[in-house]
Formats: structure tokens, sequence, C-alpha cells
């Protein structure tokens, strides 16, 4: 089973991408920022990994940075309300952009495209 | 000359004929007349020093200074006298010179066709009328030269008023017409008609400014008698001349269309501006005086304005006379004055010029002045609108900020909101009646989304700006931005730009910055040795055009280990440096439908291709 850590400082979103994420058949597990997110990485071993860039501490794009540092290959799908972070290209060493919205569809099919599960 | 009566009545006759306000050629003329019948001589003449020749019998005289008596006791000795003076030979005759101390104002002669002797009488007699003689000549030339001087002492009173009045002001339409005002009043340079061009350095050209003075003769004779009325001091006669800034004048709006390019050196106006220096054109024409050279329009008068008026009051521009005087700032010629006699045709004289000159070098700094503080005002009036500009613009950034934050802060809620509700309107039954509520909160927030979408479009700027470009010049800007150490040192740059080069469409930032990247790459390569080829050119695949763009670097090449590598993100072989110079040029690049490529030479140097979709030409 394909393991999706998702990282994100709402508690709401966490709840919500977990539970939409399960339902179709992965492993989720949650960190709240950036740091929790680095710890978990090495333990959890996941396959994907959605990011929020808006956090406190250690924001989204500090942490891709990291995460890179210590996993080249694992799909990273940055996942912000903010689309204008586009812009900056550090966050082009993502896999994935997806602005946030209520309907899931779009990043959904992006991880499944990225796992090649499509 | 028989009684002392008929002596002293000739003598009385001539000292109140010397003490009349007659002109002095009628003065000078009754006199002789006089004497001639007094002494019923054959002629009388007077001889001014100008109609003396430098020698012969009268330039002794002269030079003496001494009266010559030629009668039957004194016999002529005719040596050395000149063709021209042998008329003056009579039987009896004497030239008595006049003079004072000082000065000498010609030669009194008096001839007889018969033989006869000069009494002693006749002698002091004759004497005593040649002192007369030159005395009414010296109190005319006095009178003359007294009556310049108040003319000039009241015209540079007047000047000087003005140019109080001048720098009173910073008005440029009053500051011209006062100056061309002053030009032509009587108790100011007194000429008929003034007129104004200004330089105008972005257009290079001499335009007509302004011009003051009558329309016709009638005009002239009626102005000159109603001022020759007006009394008053210089600085009452400026307040009249402030208060009439209105110039409705024909000539004004003759002058005012007239524009001559300063290169055309043969009319009259650019030539005052290119050499400044004054032009006294004389009628009637005396050769050197005479600007040779026809204008453009033909004009004889080698000048648009002379041709312009001449056409416009029915003159013959070969018989107009004018002056042109270089109106200086500081340093530089910024107009001419242009002035004329047209309706009394009084000649403009020496003297006329060096005050004119003089005059427009105070209003030509008193106009650069006021055109300086127009341009400030102008420019004032600039920054004023680029402030408000920018304030409403900050106003609007600052709105745009709050409304872009507040847009955020309620995305993150209202994903969760929209997100559960689905989750609960997917367990819910096909039938049960709540579906209608959840539904409607997906709706809802699906509406409050695409709101907020379009505030944020409005208020942030499009992240990719596609616009048609030449990627030589995006490289040149790139190439530009390569800091001084890094190109600095025994890198030689070797371009090859291609001119049938084909414009793209793209985004001039992504690309850039792309080509910053791989030309900053290159150069970081080589360690301060070595050559950086860059060629651009068309380049023909399947059909399609594309742009070619190639850096090639002799740095060593790539690691062939590491070769698989390079586009990754934050891989890098180089020290203290996140590896995403390559993967950004490669993400340009291919969201641009481009292509990468290296050709790597391990040991010696590698070489990117980058392939960009040239435009679709547009059908003309």
């Amino acid at each position: 089973m394909m393991k999706i850590l998702v990282v994100d400082d709402e508690e709401s979103i966490r709840l919500l991408y977990k539970e939409e994420l399960e339902e179709d058949g992965f492993v989720v597990e949650v960190a709240k920022d950036g740091l929790d997110a680095l710890k978990q990485v090495p333990l959890f071993k996941p396959d994907l990994i959605t990011l929020d860039i808006k956090m406190p501490g250690l924001n989204g794009i500090e942490t891709l940075k990291r995460i890179r540092e210590m996993e080249r290959q694992v799909p990273i799908v940055m996942c912000s309300a903010y689309g204008e972070y586009k812009q900056d290209l550090t966050t082009w060493a993502s896999d994935a952009y997806v602005v946030k919205c209520a309907d899931l569809t779009e990043l959904k099919n992006t991880i499944r495209r990225l796992l090649r599960l499509l | 000359m028989s009684a002392y009566s008929d002596g002293y009545y000739l003598l009385k006759a001539t000292i109140e004929l010397s003490a009349s306000s007659l002109p002095i050629e009628t003065k000078l003329e009754r006199i002789l007349q006089s004497i001639t019948d007094g002494f019923q001589s054959d002629r009388s003449l007077l001889l001014r020093p100008e109609a003396i020749p430098k020698e012969g019998f009268l330039s002794r005289v002269a030079e003496t200074r001494k009266p010559l008596w030629v009668d039957e006791e004194n016999l002529f000795r005719e040596e050395g006298v000149l063709p021209e003076e042998r008329d003056l030979l009579c039987k009896a005759f004497a030239c008595i010179p006049l003079s004072d101390e000082t000065s000498f104002q010609g030669i009194f002669y008096v001839g007889f066709s018969k033989g006869r002797t000069f009494s002693s009488g006749e002698v002091d007699l004759l004497l005593l009328l040649a002192k007369e003689i030159g005395a009414a000549i010296r109190n005319d030339q006095l009178h003359r030269v007294a009556q310049d001087h108040e003319r000039r002492v009241s015209q540079l009173s007047t000047l000087w008023e003005l140019n109080k009045a001048l720098l009173a002001t910073v008005h440029f339409e009053r500051i011209v017409h006062m100056t061309l005002t002053a030009i032509t009043i009587g108790d100011g340079l007194g000429f008929n008609r003034a007129m104004l061009f200004l330089v105008d350095e972005k257009d290079h050209v001499v335009k007509g400014t302004m011009a003051v003075g009558p329309n016709s003769a009638e005009e002239a004779g009626k102005i000159w008698s109603t001022l020759s009325q007006r009394k008053g001091n210089p600085s009452e006669l400026i307040a009249q001349i402030e208060s009439s800034t209105e110039n409705h004048s024909i000539l004004n709006s003759i002058v005012k269309e007239i524009k001559v390019p300063l290169e055309h050196e043969q009319c009259i106006l650019s030539r005052t501006v290119l050499e400044g220096r004054p032009f006294n054109i004389r009628f009637p024409l005396d050769g050197e005086e005479w600007v040779q050279t026809r204008c453009e329009r033909g004009c004889a008068l080698s000048s648009e304005v002379g041709c312009y008026v001449s056409e416009h009051l029915s003159r013959d521009p070969r018989i107009y006379s004018f002056a042109t005087i270089p109106l200086m700032g500081k340093g530089k010629v910024i107009g001419v004055i242009l002035v004329d006699n047209l309706f009394n045709q009084n000649p403009i004289t020496d003297e006329d010029i060096r005050y004119l000159t003089m005059f427009s070098s105070q209003a030509g700094l008193a106009i650069e002045n006021t055109l300086l503080y127009r341009n400030l005002e102008e420019v004032h009036q600039e920054l004023k609108e680029a402030q408000t500009f920018l304030v409403h613009r900050e106003k609007m950034a600052a709105l745009g900020e709050l409304s872009t934050s507040i847009a955020h802060e309620i995305r993150n809620p209202l994903v969760s909101i929209g997100g559960f509700a689905r989750r609960l309107d997917r367990t819910l039954p096909a039938d049960a009646s709540e579906k209608r509520y959840t539904r409607t909160i997906v709706k809802e927030v699906e509406r409050v989304e695409n709101i907020l979408s379009h505030v944020l479009t409005y208020t942030q700027e499009e992240a990719i700006c596609l616009k048609t470009l030449d990627l030589r010049e995006v490289m040149e800007e790139s190439l530009s931005m390569i800091s001084e150490g890094l190109r600095s040192g025994g890198i030689q740059l070797v371009k090859v730009f291609s001119e049938q080069t084909p414009a793209v469409k793209g985004d001039y930032y992504q690309l850039k910055q792309a080509f910053f990247n791989l030309v900053s790459n290159a150069y970081e390569s080589m360690r301060g040795e070595g050559r950086l080829s860059i060629r651009i050119h068309p380049h023909m695949k399947n059909g399609t055009s594309f742009v070619g763009v190639e850096v090639e670097d002799t740095g060593g090449g790539i690691d062939p280990e590491a070769l698989h590598h390079i586009f990754n993100p934050f891989y890098t072989t180089k020290d203290n440096r996140l590896g995403l110079g390559l993967p950004i040029i490669h993400k340009v690049v291919t969201s641009h439908q481009g292509q990468i490529e290296v050709n790597n030479h391990p040991g010696s140097g590698a070489t990117f291709i980058l392939t960009l979709p040239a435009q679709e030409e547009k059908q003309r």
C-alpha cells in the first residue's frame, strides 16, 4: 500500500485529507509543520508528500529543500492556498503544485499521476 | 565793399541767421548768399573737411590753418595745384580756414572774376564772417551730439527701468511682450517693428514667438502721434506696456507661423543663431553687407522673414532693410530679435545695434529665466501628478494586499467546509432529505471559491506573461547581469547571433533567468580561463521553425556519472550552491514547449543546446 505524508498546519485540513486519501486506499500520516515533517520522513518513508507552504516555523519551501537533501526521489506536491508561490522558482523543485480547493479531485488526480496509478 | 555800414549789416545778418532755428544747411546757404551779395563776389563756397583733397593748395590751408589771400598785390604761385582745384583759381580769391583751437570745420572760399585788392577792412570783415560760420557749424554739431546724448540717456533709463521690470516677473508672454515693446517705443530703441524667434533645441528649429509693431503705415502714424502725446517717466510707460499684453496684430500671427530649421544656414535667422552675431541688412544694398544667397522660398533677401513680411505687406524684398540680433541666454544663443524701420525708413545704425545688443543680453537672461521657470513649473506639475498617481496606486496596492490576505485566510476554512460537506453528502443515502443541505453547502462554497479566485487574479500579476521576444536581446540582457568578477579575467566571449533569428513567444523574465543560469554556469565551469561561445540562429525541424540557442564552454565538461542528474533539483557539483540552475532552465524551456540537450565532452567542455519554437509568422 502506498504511503502519503500530509504536511499542513491546519488541523481540519489534515483531517480532511487523511480521511479522503485513506478512503482512496492510501496509508496516510500527518505532520503539523515543517520540522514535524522532517522528523517523520525517515521514519514513515512516504511514497508521496503533500506539502503546505505557509506554515509557522519552517515554511513549505524551506521544508522542500531539506526533504530534497534527504530524499531526492520522493514525489512532492506543493499544496497551498496561495497560487503566487508558483512564481518562486524554488517550488519548481517539487513535482506538482496544486492550489487548495474544497473539491479534492485535482489533488487526487495529481497524486495518482505521480504514483503512476492512473 | 564800399562802406562800413554795409559791413555792419552783413555781419548783423550773418549773426541773426546763425542764431536762427533754421536747419543748418539752409542757414549756411543763406549766409553764403548774403556774403556773395554783400561783396558782389562771383561765388562763395563752404568746403567741408571731407571735400578737401589730401594734396593741393586747399590742403595746405587746412594744414596750416592760415588764410590764403590772392589779389593784385598777392599773386598766387601755381605750384602743386590739383586739376580739380583749378576751377577755384579766380583773379582774386580768399580761402579762410574755419577752426578753433581743437577742431576744423572746413574752408570758407570767396572768389572774384575781376582783379581787385582786399582792403584791410574787408580782410577783417571776412575773417569775422568766417568765425561766425565756423561757430554756426560747431554749434550745430554740439547740438546734435547733445540731442543724441539726451536720446541715449533717455533710452538707457528706459532700458534700465525695463530690466528692473523684466526681473520682477516670470510670466513668459509678458516678458516677451515687454521686451519687444521696449524695442519699439520711442523712448526705448524706437524701431518700427520687433519680432522674437526662439530656438527650439528639441526640434532644432528657430520658431516665431511674438511680434510687436503696427500693421500699416497709417496705423504706425496713429500710434506715433499717440505716443508723442503720452508723457511720463519710463516706469509709467512700462506700467502701460504691462497692462496691454493682448497682441492680436496681423504681424504677430504671421511671425508665429514662421519656423526655420537651424540647418538652413542660408537663412538669416539660422545664421544669427549659429554665428551668434548681429546682422545689419541695409538698404540701399551695399555689396558686402548683402547676404547673397537665396533662401529656399526663393526670397532674394535670404530670409524667410523678409520673404513673409514682404509678401504680406506687398514690399519688395530687395529694398527691405532690417537687423537681426542674437538673444543670449547663459552662454548660448536662445533666440533672435529681428527689427526693422519699415514705415519711416530710418537707417539702422551700428549704434542702434550696440544698444539693442546690450538690451537683448538682459532680455535674453530674463526670457531664459522664464523658460526655465516654465520648465520647472511643468516638471512640478508632472511630479504632482506622479505623486497623486503613486498615492492612488499605493492605496490600490494596500487594498489589494488586504483583500489577498483575507482571501487566503478564507480559503483554508473553505476547503474544510466544502471538503467535509462533500464527505457528508457522500455518506447520506441518495433519497435523504438532508442531501439538499449538503449540496447547498458544496455549491455555495464553490461559489465563494470562484469569487476568491477572481479577487486573487485581479490583485496579482499573472505568473507567466507571454510576449514577442527577440532571444538575442534576452541573451544580451542576461549577459549584462553576469557579475564583474565572473566576466573579468581570461575568458574570451564569442557571440554569433544570426540576423535571421525569428521572434519567440515567451516570458521575458523566465527566459532571462534561464539564460542567465546557463551562462553563469558556463563561466563558473571555466574558472577564469577559456572561451565562451554563444550562438543564436534559426533552426528548422520537421518543417517547423525554431530558434536555437547554443552555449559552449571550455570548462572541462560534465562528469559522466553526474550527467543523468543535472536536471534534478538540488543536484550540484559546486559547493555552497543549491543545484537549481539547470532544473530551472529545464523547466523554463519545457514550459515554453522547447527542448534542451547537452553535448558533453568530458575533459574539454560542454555545449548546451536550447531549441525554442519560433513565433508563427503573421500573414502579411
